[in-house]
């Protein structure tokens, strides 16, 4: 049983866009900046689905 | 069972005696991917009310419309004189200055620190509240000097055919 730790390192990654787009939203909200506000919210959804993906990715393949 | 209710506490050499499986309590690989999937989902979630709160910002459902109201005529008001009205309710005064032919400005003139009316001093260019002197500046509303900390609402005009009229309140921003 061979595990890969490539998804858990792109897990990772994924976690880190999380943060720094939620704080780049909050702060875009308060200098009201909306735009940017909801291009930041768009990205966040975004990765949810795309976390999701490479956990089924990784847990199929490696266990 | 009941051995065990007439000990209380019972007998447990550890906290962790309803664990029952081995490496319950280890977080595997597994496990953190699942954890890592977990905190992606509550940030997405998270982040829907501040789109929806820019979203509202954006297409300007937040701002309150008031249907605009004469003010008076543009002939009937000379450069640096001021006019009382009421502007969005009847009970909410405001005052209308021209400061030149073309730039007028208006507030609710009821002073930000007890509510005493705001009057317009011409010869000193500033507007001034009489029950404790607290006096604010024409061009932002903002005050100046005495007790008043916060700007007077400001009242968006717009002039038409020779007649000036109001057309919605500024925000309030503390």
């Amino acid at each position: 049983m061979k595990r890969s730790y490539v998804p858990v390192a792109l897990l990772l990654v994924v976690l880190m866009l999380n943060i720094i787009c939620t704080q780049y939203m909050v702060h875009q909200y308060f200098y009201e900046n909306y735009t940017n506000t909801i291009i930041a919210a768009v990205i966040n959804v975004i990765l949810f689905p795309v976390a999701f993906v490479i956990y089924k990715k990784g847990v199929n393949v490696n266990d | 069972m009941t051995d065990k209710n007439n000990k209380i506490p019972f007998n447990e050499d550890n906290y962790t005696h309803n664990i029952n499986r081995n490496n319950e309590r280890k977080l595997d690989r597994r496990g953190f991917m699942k954890t890592l999937v977990g905190a992606a989902g509550v940030f997405a979630i998270s982040s829907l009310p501040w789109g929806a709160l820019a979203a509202k910002e954006l297409t300007g459902l937040g701002d309150k419309k008031y249907p605009k109201q004469k003010i008076t005529e543009e002939k009937s008001l000379a450069i640096g004189d001021a006019v009382d009205f009421a502007f969005p309710g009847e009970h909410d005064s405001a005052i209308l200055i021209r400061l030149s032919e073309k730039k007028y400005v208006a507030y609710q003139n009821a002073c930000t620190h007890l509510r005493c009316p705001v009057f317009w001093k011409k010869d000193e260019g500033e507007m001034l509240c009489p029950c404790h002197h607290g006096k604010f500046d024409v061009n932002t509303g903002e005050p100046i000097a005495g007790p008043p900390r916060r700007p007077l609402p400001e009242i968006y005009v717009k002039v038409e055919n020779g007649a000036v009229y109001a057309v919605g309140v500024k925000r309030y921003e503390a």
